[in-house]
């Protein structure tokens, strides 16, 4: 089993589907010779031809819309948006054209857009963002948001399998710092289904995509103190996976969510909401939310690293809410 | 207009062991550029809007020529006697229907607004009539005419607009936003403007990847034009040399903004130049006009020589929905349009100029129109209104609601085996 990065993983998910299915094709902004921004289309352009790895202008509504099109004649189109901070440009044709069309008239749109999201990388307010809210509350679409590369592949097949339109938002300080064993066959991972990625019994964390990793640093820290700490990887934000989240509250009773989109409407006060309706009398302490500062995302290394989340901050707020 | 020369771009073709990419195919279309507009009209309407003052008020004022008499029909290149008579069915049975919806509307059974096409229905019939079965529509709200040339029915119509459970969307939306994608391949509008354009062009590229370059046809008004997802939308199909016809409707009024408050080109047929396109200017209010142009369009198009834009000018001959009585409108405007009525000249055109109905049969045909059409409103007052519960699910597609499968034919891959999944380590953005 060879050992692939978080990107390497999506690049061959993406590849085999193109491979196993000929209704796959990739449209986007500097996806065919160049291989993409960050190279998740590298090579494809040589291996399946340039009617199947289309570039396009700059024009994230056109996009979209050509993608929702083509997804009507029966093909399976992946979007890449070169980063998911320009989503908004396509604002209108995701939300009402694509994500209405089969409630209104049954028509169903099985298309990906997938990009780039999430910050510390010192991207700046417009290279950095998590935008995945707009969408979750949106019904009509599915939100996928990785944290791990076997989930990556697995996530990225079954969202170009699945006959709804994907949001798949892969987090960009995640491709190539993380590596691991993935198998070469055909697997997929369903969508919905939250993974436990570490089992506690003192404290859950639910998060999800590169906070995973965040909350498994601090797990480790604090086991020298004695709290073992679980951690819920979401892995899909819609549909999000309600049965994960009330099983793990009912083991532990304490739960901080954390998140690295903004606080104010981001996941966290979903989630709240979940535990308050199926596991309020689980709880034997305040629901704790850790998440980014209600700005843009700065751009300069010391101010980015005040506005995300932290190992030092998971582990403070973990400490006081394991005594309360 | 003095032809300019263009710098063309050289692509190396030694030692070339592929085929021909679709950017191969579009470079001869791409010399083929086009600066200069094919006007069909027989007569070239000349007066300007302007807002003034008077007294307390400021309204809009029209100046120009507009006692000219009506112009004829011109007679088509391409159409028979026949389909001419198919076509004047269509335009009576578009208007007819129209007028029915009126008085269900004021009869209290129609929830929400009422658009009317009043005016365009030439525009409407004859375009979409150019199409093939197996090509696909995008319409918009006033092209209801449209729909019923793709095989919809007035009764879908009338019950959409009456919020039915028996209508396409079974009451899930209103008006003319549905579609079908397995028998009259129709896409459904959605309200915003512009928005059509791309998804047209996108179900030319998904045909075009199972091996067939079809015809496509949306609409756009001169207000929608204004949006920045048109320009999207018909320059990607420009640069991928889709199929794309795209018809401006121009008629003169977005809501209650004058044309000439949208855009400052004199035609707006003006803009396929800067897309480096075709444009054709058609009298709208002739159908003969609008389905030579729809016809060549979508040849071209099936010949895959990419898209044409053709700006079809007439005037919305009521207000934006039924509620708006059109008081801004100057009456001079209304009084020349109305001269300019589509079917009135159509029905003198087929009967008197060229007797290819007589008087009898036009009157037995106007009849079969009125009979069928009641028998249509009849269907629609009848249907039930939806269930309450009727309005939880159908968000998502759940297995098995439906099975996605290539409209045309499984796409033909031509994957390079020798080549597999190396990643290079390259310079990348942001790591």
């Amino acid at each position: 089993m060879p050992a692939l990065t978080y990107l390497e993983a999506i690049r061959q998910g993406i590849w085999e589907e193109m491979e196993r299915d000929p209704t796959v094709f990739c449209i986007g902004e500097d996806i065919g010779i160049y291989g993409g921004a960050f190279k998740v289309t590298d090579g494809f352009i040589d291996h399946f031809g340039p009617e199947r790895v289309i570039d396009t202008p700059i024009a994230e509504s056109a996009i979209v819309g050509a993608a929702f099109g083509a997804s009507l004649t029966g093909m399976r189109p992946v979007a890449e948006f070169q980063f998911m901070d320009f989503i908004g440009c396509a604002f209108n044709q995701i939300t009402n054209m694509v994500a209405k069309a089969h409630y209104r008239w049954g028509a169903p749109a099985p298309l990906v857009i997938r990009g780039p999201s999430g910050g510390n990388v010192h991207g700046g307010p417009f290279h950095s963002q998590n935008p995945e809210m707009y969408f979750v509350h949106t019904p009509g679409l599915k939100v996928v948001c990785p944290a791990t590369a076997y989930d990556a592949k697995g996530l990225i097949k079954a969202a170009i399998r699945d006959n709804n339109p994907v949001i798949f938002f892969e987090h960009k300080y995640l491709y190539r710092r993380i590596k691991e064993d993935v198998p070469e066959e055909d697997f997929l991972v369903p969508l919905g289904r939250a993974r436990l990625a570490r089992e506690g019994q003192d404290l859950s964390i639910i998060t999800y995509a590169a906070m995973v990793h965040v909350a498994m640093e601090a797990a480790e820290l604090l086991t020298k103190e004695g709290l073992e700490l679980e951690v819920l990887d979401l892995r899909t934000l819609s549909p999000i996976d309600r049965e994960a989240i009330a099983n793990t509250v009912r083991k532990t009773n304490k739960v901080m969510v954390l998140h690295e989109d903004v606080r104010t409407g981001g996941i966290a006060g979903e989630i709240s909401a979940i535990i308050n309706e199926e596991a309020f009398d689980s709880l034997d302490g305040p629901i704790v939310r850790l998440a980014a500062l209600d700005t843009p995302v700065p751009f300069s290394p010391p101010q980015e690293e005040y506005f995300l989340p932290k190992v030092v901050d998971v582990v403070r707020e973990a400490r006081k809410l394991a005594a309360y | 207009m003095p032809k300019k020369k263009q710098p063309t771009l050289r692509r190396a073709n030694t030692n070339r062991t592929h085929s021909r990419t679709p950017q191969e195919d579009s470079k001869s279309a791409r010399q083929q550029r086009t600066y200069t507009l094919a006007d069909y009209r027989l007569e070239k309407p000349s007066f300007e809007l302007r807002q003034v003052r008077v007294g307390d008020t400021v309204r809009y004022e029209v100046s120009g020529n507009l006692s000219g008499p009506a112009p004829p029909i011109r007679d088509s290149k391409y159409l028979r006697k026949q389909q001419c008579i198919e076509i004047y069915r269509w335009m009576l049975l578009n208007r007819k229907m129209e007028a029915a919806l009126e008085n269900l509307y004021k009869q209290g059974k129609v929830v929400g607004g009422v658009y009317f096409g009043l005016g365009q229905a030439a525009c409407s019939c004859a375009s979409a009539y150019a199409l093939r079965p197996d090509e696909w529509l995008g319409p918009l709200i006033r092209n209801q005419g449209s729909l019923l040339v793709r095989g919809f029915s007035a009764s879908d119509i009338l019950m959409q607009y009456m919020a039915k459970a028996g209508s396409p969307t079974n009451g899930r939306d209103a008006s003319s936003h549905f579609g079908d994608i397995q028998n009259r391949n129709v896409v459904a509008p959605i309200s915003t403007l512009g928005d059509l354009i791309p998804v047209l062009a996108g179900v030319a590229l998904g045909a075009r990847l199972q091996g067939r370059n079809i015809a496509v046809m949306t609409y756009i008004g001169d207000g929608g034009q204004s949006t920045g997802v048109t320009y999207e939308g018909l320059n990607f199909a420009a640069v991928q040399n889709l199929g794309l016809v795209l018809f401006v409707e121009n008629n003169l009024w977005g809501y209650s903004t004058p044309a000439d408050m949208q855009f400052c080109v004199k035609d707006l047929a003006e803009r396929a130049i800067a897309y480096g396109i075709p444009g054709i200017i058609v009298d709208g209010t002739d159908p003969c006009q609008v389905y030579d142009a729809a016809h060549e369009a979508c040849q071209r198009a099936r010949r895959g020589e990419g898209p044409t834009l053709i700006e079809a000018k007439m005037m919305r001959m009521k207000g934006h929905a039924i509620h708006d009585a059109a008081e801004y409108v100057p009456k001079a405007l209304f009084e020349y349009w109305k001269k300019r009525d589509p079917i009135a000249r159509f029905e003198d055109y087929l009967v008197r100029q060229k007797k290819w109905l007589t008087n009898q049969e036009n009157e037995k045909l106007i009849g079969a129109v009125e009979s069928e059409l009641e028998v249509q409103r009849e269907i629609a007052v009848a249907s039930p209104m939806p269930a309450p519960e009727s309005a939880a699910g159908g968000a998502y597609c759940e297995t098995p609601c439906h099975e996605i499968r290539p409209k045309y034919a499984m796409p033909k891959c031509r994957i390079k085996k020798s080549l597999s999944l190396k990643q290079k380590e390259t310079a990348v953005h942001l790591k």
